[in-house]
Protein backbone atom coordinates (compact mmCIF):
# COMPACT_ATOMS: atom_id res chain seq x y z
CA UNK A 1 0.00 0.00 0.00
CA UNK A 2 1.20 3.49 -0.82
CA UNK A 3 2.25 5.58 2.10
CA UNK A 4 1.76 9.33 1.59
CA UNK A 5 3.85 11.88 3.47
CA UNK A 6 3.16 15.60 3.62
CA UNK A 7 6.37 17.60 4.13
CA UNK A 8 6.47 21.23 5.28
CA UNK A 9 9.44 23.61 5.13
CA UNK A 10 9.58 27.16 6.55
CA UNK A 11 13.17 27.44 7.78
CA UNK A 12 14.09 30.57 5.84
CA UNK A 13 12.47 32.67 3.11
CA UNK A 14 10.51 30.01 1.26
CA UNK A 15 7.14 28.60 2.31
CA UNK A 16 7.13 25.08 0.91
CA UNK A 17 5.16 21.84 1.06
CA UNK A 18 5.30 18.56 -0.81
CA UNK A 19 3.56 15.22 -1.03
CA UNK A 20 5.83 12.21 -1.39
CA UNK A 21 4.71 8.61 -1.85
CA UNK A 22 6.65 5.86 -0.08
CA UNK A 23 9.49 8.23 0.71
CA UNK A 24 10.76 8.30 -2.88
CA UNK A 25 8.06 9.37 -5.34
CA UNK A 26 7.52 13.15 -5.36
CA UNK A 27 3.86 13.72 -6.18
CA UNK A 28 3.93 17.49 -5.70
CA UNK A 29 6.31 20.19 -4.55
CA UNK A 30 4.99 23.72 -4.01
CA UNK A 31 7.46 26.48 -3.17
CA UNK A 32 6.36 30.03 -2.53
CA UNK A 33 9.44 32.21 -2.60
CA UNK A 34 9.61 35.53 -0.77
CA UNK A 35 12.62 36.88 -2.67
CA UNK A 36 10.68 40.02 -3.73
CA UNK A 37 9.89 40.72 -0.09
CA UNK A 38 13.52 40.75 1.00
CA UNK A 39 15.04 42.42 -2.07
CA UNK A 40 16.11 45.88 -1.02
CA UNK A 41 17.16 44.73 2.43
CA UNK A 42 20.22 42.87 1.10
CA UNK A 43 19.27 39.64 2.84
CA UNK A 44 16.47 37.73 4.50
CA UNK A 45 14.69 39.71 7.21
CA UNK A 46 13.57 37.13 9.81
CA UNK A 47 10.47 39.02 10.97
CA UNK A 48 9.27 39.65 7.39
CA UNK A 49 9.88 35.98 6.55
CA UNK A 50 7.86 34.80 9.55
CA UNK A 51 4.98 37.12 8.71
CA UNK A 52 4.85 35.84 5.15
CA UNK A 53 4.96 32.19 6.32
CA UNK A 54 1.92 32.52 8.54
CA UNK A 55 -0.05 34.15 5.72
CA UNK A 56 0.94 31.59 3.09
CA UNK A 57 1.23 28.36 5.04
CA UNK A 58 -2.30 27.00 4.69
CA UNK A 59 -2.60 27.89 0.99
CA UNK A 60 0.78 26.32 0.15
CA UNK A 61 -0.12 23.12 2.02
CA UNK A 62 -3.50 23.02 0.33
CA UNK A 63 -1.91 23.40 -3.10
CA UNK A 64 0.63 20.67 -2.40
CA UNK A 65 -2.19 18.31 -1.40
CA UNK A 66 -4.35 19.12 -4.43
CA UNK A 67 -1.44 18.86 -6.88
CA UNK A 68 -0.33 15.64 -5.24
CA UNK A 69 -3.80 14.12 -5.54
CA UNK A 70 -4.09 13.85 -1.77
CA UNK A 71 -6.07 15.36 1.06
CA UNK A 72 -5.91 15.38 4.84
CA UNK A 73 -7.81 12.09 4.97
CA UNK A 74 -5.37 10.22 2.75
CA UNK A 75 -1.98 11.33 4.07
CA UNK A 76 -0.34 8.92 6.50
CA UNK A 77 2.39 11.09 7.95
CA UNK A 78 3.33 14.74 8.29
CA UNK A 79 6.89 16.01 8.59
CA UNK A 80 8.31 19.48 9.09
CA UNK A 81 11.75 20.96 8.98
CA UNK A 82 12.50 21.68 12.65
CA UNK A 83 15.92 23.31 12.35
CA UNK A 84 18.49 24.64 11.98
CA UNK A 85 16.97 27.82 10.53
CA UNK A 86 15.32 31.08 11.56
CA UNK A 87 13.62 30.25 14.86
CA UNK A 88 10.44 32.30 14.36
CA UNK A 89 10.06 31.08 10.79
CA UNK A 90 10.56 27.41 11.69
CA UNK A 91 7.86 27.60 14.35
CA UNK A 92 5.20 28.43 11.75
CA UNK A 93 5.81 25.22 9.80
CA UNK A 94 6.27 23.09 12.90
CA UNK A 95 3.05 24.45 14.46
CA UNK A 96 1.13 23.81 11.25
CA UNK A 97 2.47 20.26 11.02
CA UNK A 98 1.66 19.44 14.64
CA UNK A 99 -1.87 20.79 14.21
CA UNK A 100 -2.38 18.63 11.12
CA UNK A 101 -1.02 15.58 12.96
CA UNK A 102 -3.44 16.13 15.83
CA UNK A 103 -6.52 16.85 13.72
CA UNK A 104 -5.87 14.10 11.17
CA UNK A 105 -4.70 11.58 13.81
CA UNK A 106 -1.43 10.85 12.03
CA UNK A 107 2.16 10.91 13.32
CA UNK A 108 4.35 14.02 13.16
CA UNK A 109 8.07 13.79 12.46
CA UNK A 110 10.47 16.71 12.94
CA UNK A 111 13.22 16.58 10.35
CA UNK A 112 16.66 18.15 10.53
CA UNK A 113 17.08 20.77 7.81
CA UNK A 114 20.46 19.45 6.66
CA UNK A 115 19.31 15.86 6.62
CA UNK A 116 16.52 17.02 4.30
CA UNK A 117 19.09 18.61 1.99
CA UNK A 118 21.00 15.35 2.04
CA UNK A 119 17.98 13.28 1.29
CA UNK A 120 16.98 15.58 -1.58
CA UNK A 121 19.92 14.16 -3.55
CA UNK A 122 18.44 10.69 -3.20
CA UNK A 123 15.05 11.90 -4.44
CA UNK A 124 16.64 13.65 -7.43
CA UNK A 125 19.07 10.86 -8.25
CA UNK A 126 17.61 7.51 -7.19
CA UNK A 127 20.52 5.75 -8.90
CA UNK A 128 23.03 7.02 -6.31
CA UNK A 129 24.63 4.05 -4.59
CA UNK A 130 25.85 4.04 -1.01
CA UNK A 131 28.27 4.65 0.52
CA UNK A 132 28.52 8.12 -1.02
CA UNK A 133 29.97 11.49 -0.09
CA UNK A 134 27.60 14.45 -0.27
CA UNK A 135 28.54 18.13 -0.29
CA UNK A 136 25.91 20.38 1.28
CA UNK A 137 26.27 23.97 0.10
CA UNK A 138 23.10 25.72 1.23
CA UNK A 139 22.45 29.30 2.29
CA UNK A 140 23.35 28.65 5.90
CA UNK A 141 25.59 25.58 5.84
CA UNK A 142 28.55 24.13 4.01
CA UNK A 143 29.51 20.58 4.95
CA UNK A 144 30.84 17.33 3.62
CA UNK A 145 28.96 14.22 4.73
CA UNK A 146 29.65 10.53 4.30
CA UNK A 147 26.36 8.75 3.66
CA UNK A 148 26.95 5.12 4.59
CA UNK A 149 23.40 4.14 3.88
CA UNK A 150 19.95 5.75 3.92
CA UNK A 151 19.59 7.64 7.24
CA UNK A 152 23.12 6.67 8.29
CA UNK A 153 25.51 9.62 8.18
CA UNK A 154 28.94 10.69 9.27
CA UNK A 155 29.91 14.37 9.05
CA UNK A 156 33.40 14.58 7.54
CA UNK A 157 33.82 18.32 7.87
CA UNK A 158 32.13 21.71 7.82
CA UNK A 159 32.89 25.42 7.74
CA UNK A 160 33.66 26.99 11.09
CA UNK A 161 32.31 30.44 10.21
CA UNK A 162 30.20 31.62 7.24
CA UNK A 163 28.62 29.14 4.86
CA UNK A 164 29.40 29.43 1.17
CA UNK A 165 25.90 30.72 0.42
CA UNK A 166 26.20 33.40 3.07
CA UNK A 167 29.57 34.43 1.67
CA UNK A 168 27.95 34.89 -1.74
CA UNK A 169 25.19 37.08 -0.27
CA UNK A 170 27.63 39.16 1.75
CA UNK A 171 30.04 39.68 -1.14
CA UNK A 172 27.14 40.56 -3.44
CA UNK A 173 25.84 43.09 -0.92
CA UNK A 174 29.33 44.54 -0.52
CA UNK A 175 29.71 44.93 -4.29
CA UNK A 176 26.18 46.30 -4.64
CA UNK A 177 25.01 43.41 -6.85
CA UNK A 178 21.66 43.01 -5.12
CA UNK A 179 19.98 40.11 -3.39
CA UNK A 180 20.06 37.09 -3.64
CA UNK A 181 23.80 37.15 -4.17
CA UNK A 182 24.35 33.68 -5.68
CA UNK A 183 22.56 34.23 -9.02
CA UNK A 184 23.95 37.78 -9.28
CA UNK A 185 27.53 36.61 -8.92
CA UNK A 186 26.85 33.67 -11.20
CA UNK A 187 25.58 36.06 -13.88
CA UNK A 188 28.69 38.25 -13.90
CA UNK A 189 31.23 35.52 -13.19
CA UNK A 190 31.84 34.58 -16.87
CA UNK A 191 33.21 38.09 -17.33
CA UNK A 192 35.76 37.60 -14.58
CA UNK A 193 39.39 38.08 -15.52
CA UNK A 194 41.52 35.21 -14.22
CA UNK A 195 44.73 36.16 -12.45
CA UNK A 196 47.78 33.99 -12.85
CA UNK B 1 -22.14 22.87 19.24
CA UNK B 2 -18.66 22.95 20.72
CA UNK B 3 -16.03 25.48 19.78
CA UNK B 4 -12.30 25.42 20.47
CA UNK B 5 -10.57 28.65 21.52
CA UNK B 6 -6.83 29.34 21.22
CA UNK B 7 -4.94 32.47 22.27
CA UNK B 8 -1.14 32.57 22.48
CA UNK B 9 -0.58 36.28 21.94
CA UNK B 10 1.02 36.84 25.35
CA UNK B 11 3.23 34.91 27.76
CA UNK B 12 0.18 32.71 28.31
CA UNK B 13 -0.83 29.65 26.30
CA UNK B 14 -4.62 29.78 26.60
CA UNK B 15 -7.00 27.08 25.36
CA UNK B 16 -10.68 26.49 26.11
CA UNK B 17 -13.52 24.32 24.83
CA UNK B 18 -17.18 25.06 25.31
CA UNK B 19 -20.73 25.33 24.08
CA UNK B 20 -22.06 28.86 23.85
CA UNK B 21 -21.32 30.66 27.12
CA UNK B 22 -20.67 27.37 28.84
CA UNK B 23 -17.02 26.47 29.15
CA UNK B 24 -16.36 22.74 29.42
CA UNK B 25 -12.68 23.24 30.13
CA UNK B 26 -10.02 25.90 30.15
CA UNK B 27 -6.22 25.74 30.39
CA UNK B 28 -3.92 28.70 30.99
CA UNK B 29 -0.19 28.03 31.05
CA UNK B 30 1.92 31.03 31.92
CA UNK B 31 5.66 31.40 31.84
CA UNK B 32 8.36 30.44 29.46
CA UNK B 33 8.16 31.12 25.78
CA UNK B 34 7.47 27.57 24.72
CA UNK B 35 4.14 28.13 23.03
CA UNK B 36 4.96 25.79 20.14
CA UNK B 37 5.80 22.94 22.51
CA UNK B 38 2.79 23.36 24.78
CA UNK B 39 -0.08 24.32 22.52
CA UNK B 40 -0.91 21.10 20.67
CA UNK B 41 -0.48 18.81 23.72
CA UNK B 42 -2.73 21.17 25.72
CA UNK B 43 -5.44 21.03 23.03
CA UNK B 44 -5.20 17.25 22.91
CA UNK B 45 -5.35 16.91 26.69
CA UNK B 46 -8.28 19.29 26.99
CA UNK B 47 -10.22 17.35 24.36
CA UNK B 48 -9.55 14.12 26.24
CA UNK B 49 -10.50 15.58 29.62
CA UNK B 50 -13.69 17.25 28.40
CA UNK B 51 -14.65 14.30 26.22
CA UNK B 52 -15.07 16.58 23.22
CA UNK B 53 -13.80 15.00 20.03
CA UNK B 54 -12.02 17.37 17.64
CA UNK B 55 -14.13 16.18 14.73
CA UNK B 56 -17.26 17.35 16.55
CA UNK B 57 -16.15 20.98 16.71
CA UNK B 58 -18.30 23.61 14.99
CA UNK B 59 -15.64 26.33 14.80
CA UNK B 60 -12.23 27.43 15.98
CA UNK B 61 -11.73 30.79 17.65
CA UNK B 62 -8.30 32.35 17.69
CA UNK B 63 -6.81 35.41 19.36
CA UNK B 64 -5.16 37.41 16.58
CA UNK B 65 -3.27 39.92 18.71
CA UNK B 66 -1.86 42.45 19.05
CA UNK B 67 0.72 40.60 21.11
CA UNK B 68 4.15 39.01 21.07
CA UNK B 69 4.87 38.12 17.46
CA UNK B 70 6.21 34.58 17.71
CA UNK B 71 3.60 33.30 20.16
CA UNK B 72 0.89 34.92 18.09
CA UNK B 73 2.03 33.14 14.95
CA UNK B 74 2.18 29.76 16.70
CA UNK B 75 -1.47 30.18 17.71
CA UNK B 76 -2.68 31.46 14.34
CA UNK B 77 -0.79 28.79 12.33
CA UNK B 78 -2.07 26.03 14.61
CA UNK B 79 -5.67 27.28 14.56
CA UNK B 80 -5.61 27.69 10.78
CA UNK B 81 -4.45 24.15 10.15
CA UNK B 82 -6.87 22.65 12.69
CA UNK B 83 -9.67 24.50 10.89
CA UNK B 84 -8.44 23.32 7.49
CA UNK B 85 -8.20 19.66 8.48
CA UNK B 86 -11.48 19.66 10.42
CA UNK B 87 -13.18 21.74 7.71
CA UNK B 88 -14.70 24.20 10.16
CA UNK B 89 -14.83 28.01 10.00
CA UNK B 90 -12.72 30.31 12.14
CA UNK B 91 -13.50 33.32 14.27
CA UNK B 92 -10.73 35.89 14.77
CA UNK B 93 -10.88 37.97 17.96
CA UNK B 94 -8.52 40.72 19.11
CA UNK B 95 -6.46 39.79 22.16
CA UNK B 96 -7.20 43.10 23.91
CA UNK B 97 -10.92 42.31 23.52
CA UNK B 98 -10.22 39.10 25.43
CA UNK B 99 -8.63 41.06 28.27
CA UNK B 100 -11.61 43.43 28.50
CA UNK B 101 -14.44 40.92 28.03
CA UNK B 102 -14.14 39.20 31.45
CA UNK B 103 -14.71 42.65 33.01
CA UNK B 104 -17.95 43.27 31.10
CA UNK B 105 -19.94 43.63 34.34
CA UNK B 106 -17.77 46.51 35.54
CA UNK B 107 -19.50 49.82 36.24
CA UNK B 108 -16.95 51.93 34.37
CA UNK B 109 -14.77 52.01 31.27
CA UNK B 110 -12.02 49.42 30.83
CA UNK B 111 -8.47 50.04 29.63
CA UNK B 112 -6.92 46.83 28.29
CA UNK B 113 -3.13 47.09 28.29
CA UNK B 114 -0.83 44.28 27.10
CA UNK B 115 2.95 44.27 27.36
CA UNK B 116 4.51 44.98 23.95
CA UNK B 117 8.13 44.90 25.26
CA UNK B 118 10.62 47.66 24.32
CA UNK B 119 8.96 50.03 26.82
CA UNK B 120 5.66 50.03 24.95
CA UNK B 121 2.20 48.56 25.48
CA UNK B 122 -0.75 47.60 23.30
CA UNK B 123 -3.71 49.67 24.42
CA UNK B 124 -7.44 49.52 23.80
CA UNK B 125 -10.28 51.34 25.58
CA UNK B 126 -13.67 49.70 26.10
CA UNK B 127 -17.06 50.57 27.47
CA UNK B 128 -19.44 47.98 28.80
CA UNK B 129 -22.63 47.24 26.89
CA UNK B 130 -25.37 44.72 27.70
CA UNK B 131 -23.83 41.28 27.27
CA UNK B 132 -20.30 42.42 26.53
CA UNK B 133 -17.81 45.18 25.87
CA UNK B 134 -17.41 47.60 23.00
CA UNK B 135 -14.01 48.88 21.92
CA UNK B 136 -13.76 52.63 21.50
CA UNK B 137 -11.43 53.36 18.60
CA UNK B 138 -8.62 51.22 17.25
CA UNK B 139 -6.01 49.51 19.43
CA UNK B 140 -2.63 51.25 19.45
CA UNK B 141 0.95 50.58 20.51
CA UNK B 142 2.26 53.38 22.73
CA UNK B 143 4.55 54.02 25.70
CA UNK B 144 2.70 53.25 28.98
CA UNK B 145 2.95 56.93 29.95
CA UNK B 146 0.75 57.79 26.96
CA UNK B 147 -1.97 55.45 28.25
CA UNK B 148 -1.93 57.27 31.57
CA UNK B 149 -1.95 60.62 29.77
CA UNK B 150 -4.93 59.54 27.68
CA UNK B 151 -6.86 58.34 30.74
CA UNK B 152 -6.10 61.51 32.74
CA UNK B 153 -7.21 63.72 29.86
CA UNK B 154 -10.57 61.91 29.72
CA UNK B 155 -10.99 61.99 33.47
CA UNK B 156 -13.47 59.11 33.72
CA UNK B 157 -13.48 56.18 36.14
CA UNK B 158 -11.40 53.38 34.63
CA UNK B 159 -10.59 49.77 35.36
CA UNK B 160 -7.08 48.85 34.20
CA UNK B 161 -6.36 45.27 33.09
CA UNK B 162 -3.62 43.32 31.34
CA UNK B 163 0.02 42.36 31.82
CA UNK B 164 1.07 45.72 30.39
CA UNK B 165 -0.09 47.23 33.67
CA UNK B 166 1.84 44.79 35.86
CA UNK B 167 4.90 45.23 33.62
CA UNK B 168 4.97 48.97 34.39
CA UNK B 169 3.88 49.35 38.02
CA UNK B 170 5.81 52.62 38.41
CA UNK B 171 3.72 54.18 35.63
CA UNK B 172 0.31 52.82 36.55
CA UNK B 173 0.34 53.17 40.35
CA UNK B 174 -1.81 55.99 41.75
CA UNK B 175 -3.36 57.09 38.48
CA UNK B 176 -6.25 59.41 39.32
CA UNK B 177 -9.69 57.72 38.98
CA UNK B 178 -8.10 54.47 37.71
CA UNK B 179 -8.03 51.14 39.51
CA UNK B 180 -6.09 47.97 38.63
CA UNK B 181 -8.23 44.85 38.12
CA UNK B 182 -5.43 42.64 39.45
CA UNK B 183 -3.30 39.76 38.16
CA UNK B 184 -6.33 37.52 37.50
CA UNK B 185 -7.02 39.69 34.46
CA UNK B 186 -3.44 39.91 33.17
CA UNK B 187 -3.96 37.73 30.10
CA UNK B 188 -6.54 37.20 27.33
CA UNK B 189 -9.35 34.97 28.58
CA UNK B 190 -9.77 31.67 26.67
CA UNK B 191 -13.27 31.33 28.19
CA UNK B 192 -14.22 34.73 26.75
CA UNK B 193 -12.89 33.56 23.39
CA UNK B 194 -15.24 30.57 23.57
CA UNK B 195 -18.20 32.87 24.30
CA UNK B 196 -17.34 35.39 21.57
CA UNK B 197 -16.63 32.65 19.03
CA UNK B 198 -19.93 30.91 19.78
CA UNK B 199 -21.88 34.18 19.39
CA UNK B 200 -20.28 34.98 16.07
CA UNK B 201 -20.84 31.47 14.77
CA UNK B 202 -24.53 31.88 15.61
CA UNK B 203 -24.61 35.03 13.49
CA UNK B 204 -22.56 33.23 10.82
CA UNK B 205 -19.97 35.95 11.23
CA UNK B 206 -16.89 33.83 10.65
CA UNK B 207 -13.76 33.74 8.51
CA UNK B 208 -12.01 31.21 6.31
CA UNK B 209 -8.48 30.16 7.36
CA UNK B 210 -6.80 32.07 4.50
CA UNK B 211 -8.40 35.31 5.71
CA UNK B 212 -7.08 35.09 9.25
CA UNK B 213 -3.91 37.13 9.77
CA UNK B 214 -2.21 38.31 12.95
CA UNK B 215 -2.56 41.93 14.04
CA UNK B 216 0.96 43.24 14.70
CA UNK B 217 0.48 47.03 15.02
CA UNK B 218 4.22 47.35 14.47
CA UNK B 219 6.22 47.19 11.26
CA UNK B 220 8.94 44.53 11.08
CA UNK B 221 12.26 45.79 12.46
CA UNK B 222 14.18 45.86 9.18
CA UNK B 223 11.38 47.81 7.57
CA UNK B 224 11.47 50.42 10.33
CA UNK B 225 15.27 50.76 10.06
CA UNK B 226 15.09 50.90 6.30
CA UNK B 227 12.48 53.64 6.26
CA UNK B 228 14.44 55.67 8.78
CA UNK B 229 17.61 55.28 6.74
CA UNK B 230 15.98 56.25 3.45
CA UNK B 231 14.13 59.24 4.85
ZN1 LIG C 1 18.31 24.87 3.29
Amino acid sequence: MTRLTLGIETSCDETAAAVVADGVDVRSSVVSSQVDLHTGFGGVVPELASRAHVELIDEVINEALVEGGADFDTIDLVGACCGPGLAGALLVGVSAAKAIALAASIPYVGVNHLEAHLHATVLEHPSVEFPAVVLIASGGHTMLVEVRDRLDYNVLGETVDDAAGEAFDKVARFLGLGYPGGPAIDRISPRAIPRP
Amino acid sequence: MHVLAIDTATAQVGVAIGVGDHVAGEVRLVGGRRHAEHLVPVVERLCDDTGVRLDRLAAIGVGVGPGLFTGLRVGVATAKMLARVLRVPMVAVGSLDLVAHPLRHADRQIAAVLDARRSEVFYGRYRTVPGGVLRIGDPTVVPPEDVVGDLLSRGVETLLAGDGVSAHPEVFTDVDRAEWAGPTFDFPSPASLVALTAHRVEREDFAQPAEVVPVYLRAADARINWEQRSS
